[in-house]
């Protein structure tokens, strides 16, 4: 028997049958809303969290800090020649160190203001590498810096949201005071009053990743090392050429070091494990949602068992006049084929109505908080989920509606395949 | 070289046959023998329990008889598998049942296409086979109306024209005019016959219709699962082994 005739007379039993097949039909419908609804949003949800995420996290920067978490007694600083061979490294693009000297008081004239991290940088290196995030309100040319030269961040210089008058603008000059520690006679701390010119202002930039430089002061290493006697550093910062490759750098900077001796920040190691978490979540989701499909395919073989039996006498006369138990087996398989195709073609269209219904509804009622730094009041910012659908996804969806309505309808075809002409004719 | 002396469109050879109700073996054929040749008009007679529709289930290859041989068309049955045994219905057999069993959803043309569209006939040819065969037994103007909307003698005649269409070398009927007013019954007998002698087809037709057994070219008298009697027509072209 033609294929073409066998599903002709398929749909044409189907149809015989409206209410059943449409009954039988809204279950496999259900079953792929809810696995292109769900595949779609937790795919859409996930773009909007790596999206979010790239934009908090700097992808081309590694962070370099001594020691680690659980092995850090001997926390011991970097070395310009630890800088150096970083340097060397394939794909390294600039290296920088940073000495971390605490908090400072700024004084210009009768105003102050306490910078809570105060940080010497090597200016040129260290602009390179912040590109983005290091860009002055006000500013004196970089090649007039000298080695009194102070940046302040933008929150230093706007301490307080009621006074719209900045600290300090580039050339002023000022005063900080640095707690200096000496270790001779005896251990002790000592305030010191150090002039600097102001060199820049820098925009407010919020808080990409760990380091907000709107609380930060920055003052020249050369200046740092100078006051504080010591040519050690407490961070180093690298920027490679591709983000891509930042892992296998990491791992290149590591193997330079004992172990235990640093600890790298690789953004893109912590975007790939959230990225990891949410393929799971989303797995999960689909899983429950098939399992929908499945109760679908159930009804399916209760369904067409009852309509195998109904069909008895009918299976009887087809085989009296010569069809095969083949003949019979497809034709009933060839109806739950379709079921799954009609069901799975509504399914898809409804699920992408759905995915949109419900990502307006969570983009719409749920006000994600954000940028928690302690200054820094949450601003209500929408989460905008948008429904990503993967073909693959979405012809996947389709082929397991197919599948599952023929496995679950494989059942009562065998049935009806396997009857004896003989009994079937005389069911009444 | 005569009639009697060609091989046998049927060839049937100590076949018995038993059917397990519960626990109870039923014997419904013990040992029945006969042929039939090309172009014959047989008739099978006896009453109820008498092992006729058995029998002719049999020969049509919609079961396998425990002991014996039938041969159909030199082709003997218990070698067939399931799949050569459809093939053997579908190209050599036509069936005509008591309650017709048309399908119900199907038009007279679409019941009457049925075997073909089994076969993989083209549309076309099918379509045309199976109308010429409609006007044949006299339905040309009802197409296209369904079972129900038919008469008995209406739904028999299509059950007829569906058993025609693949040409067929045998016609199997079982109590074809059963379900049938003894006029109308009259009308699907004298077309069978008329079949018989245009086509040349071999009919083989079980009953207890006294007036279809006397248009036999032969009647075999069954009861009790054996063979009681064979009459012979003037024209009885048949032999009883």
């Amino acid at each position: 028997m033609r294929v073409s005739k066998i599903l002709g007379m398929a749909l044409e039993n189907l149809k015989q049958r409206k209410l059943r097949t449409s009954l039988t039909t809204l279950g496999v419908v259900i079953g792929i809303t809810s696995i292109i609804g769900l595949a779609s949003l937790g795919e859409g949800f996930r773009i909007e969290i790596r999206d979010r995420m790239q934009q908090g996290f700097e992808l081309n920067n590694l962070t370099i800090i001594p020691g680690s978490l659980f092995a850090g007694l001997s926390r011991q600083r970097f070395t310009d020649d630890d800088v150096q061979t970083i340097s060397k490294i394939s794909g390294v693009e600039t290296v920088t160190q940073v000495m971390q000297i605490g908090n400072m008081t700024l004084y210009n004239g009768n105003r102050s203001v306490q910078a809570f991290v105060a940080t010497a940088v090597n200016f040129t290196e260290f602009i390179q590498i912040f590109s983005d995030r290091f860009i002055f309100e006000s500013s004196m040319p970089l090649a007039t810096y000298k080695n009194d030269t102070i940046t302040i961040g933008y929150k230093v210089n706007h301490p307080s949201e009621n006074d719209t008058r900045p600290f300090a603008v580039a050339n002023d000059s000022i005063v900080s005071t640095l707690a200096i520690p000496y270790l001779e006679p005896i251990p002790h701390v000592e305030m010191q009053n150090y002039t600097f010119a102001v060199g820049g202002t820098l925009q407010q930039k919020g808080t990409p990743g760990i380091t907000n430089f709107d609380y930060w002061v920055f003052i020249p290493l050369e200046t740092a090392r100078e006051i504080y006697k010591t040519v050690e550093s407490d961070l180093i910062f690298v920027r490679v050429h591709d983000p891509e490759k930042s892992e296998e750098i990491a791992k290149d900077i590591e193997k330079l070091f004992p172990p235990f001796r640093i600890t790298i920040l690789v953004p893109l190691t912590f975007i790939k494990q959230v990225d990891n978490i949410l393929n799971i979540v989303q797995l999960f989701l689909i899983a429950i949602a098939s399992i929908s499909l499945l109760v679908a395919g159930i009804g399916i073989m209760n369904i067409m068992t009852v309509s195998v039996m109904e069909r008895t006498r009918e299976i009887g006369i087809l085989k009296a006049i010569g069809a095969t138990s083949r003949t019979v087996l497809t034709m009933f398989l060839a109806e739950a084929m379709l079921v799954g195709l009609i069901g799975g073609l509504i399914g898809i269209f409804t699920g992408y109505g759905v995915s949109y219904g419900l990502a307006y509804a969570l983009s719409r009622f749920i006000h994600p908080q954000q940028d928690t730094t302690f200054q820094n009041p949450a601003q209500p910012q929408r989460l905008t989920i948008t429904p990503a659908f993967a073909p693959e996804w979405t012809i996947a969806a389709f082929a397991f509606a197919i599948i599952i309505c023929i496995i679950f309808g494989l059942y009562p075809a065998r049935k009806a395949s396997k009857l004896n002409p003989v009994e079937a004719l005389r069911y009444e | 070289m005569s009639v009697s002396d060609m091989a046998p469109i049927l060839d049937v050879r100590q076949v018995k046959k038993s059917y397990r109700m519960g626990k109870v073996l039923v014997p419904a054929l013990s040992g029945v023998s006969f042929d039939v040749q090309e172009g014959e008009f047989l008739t099978i007679f006896g009453p109820s329990g008498s092992g006729k529709s058995t029998l002719l289930h049999l020969l049509g290859g919609l079961d396998r008889p425990d002991e014996g041989e039938i041969l159909v068309d030199g082709a003997n049955i218990l070698k067939l598998n399931d799949s050569n045994l459809a093939e053997l219905r579908l190209n050599k057999i036509g069936f005509v049942f008591q309650f017709f069993n048309l399908l119900p959803r199907l038009t007279a043309l679409g019941n009457v296409e049925l075997p073909l569209t089994i076969a993989g006939v083209s549309d076309g040819e099918t379509i045309d086979r199976a109308k010429e065969m409609l006007k044949l037994v006299g339905l040309e103007t009802r197409e296209n109306h369904r079972p129900y909307e038919l008469s008995g003698g209406e739904q028999q005649r299509v059950a007829i024209a569906r058993a025609f269409i693949t040409n067929p070398k045998i016609i199997l009927a079982d109590e074809p005019t059963g379900n049938l007013d003894t006029k109308t019954g009259l009308e699907i007998v004298q077309l069978m016959k008329k079949l018989n002698k245009e086509k040349g087809q071999t009919f083989i037709v079980v009953t207890h219709d006294p007036r279809i057994a006397e248009q036999a070219d032969r009647t075999i008298y069954l009861k009790d699962g054996l063979i009681e009697d064979i009459k012979e027509a003037e024209t009885a072209r048949g032999t009883m082994r």
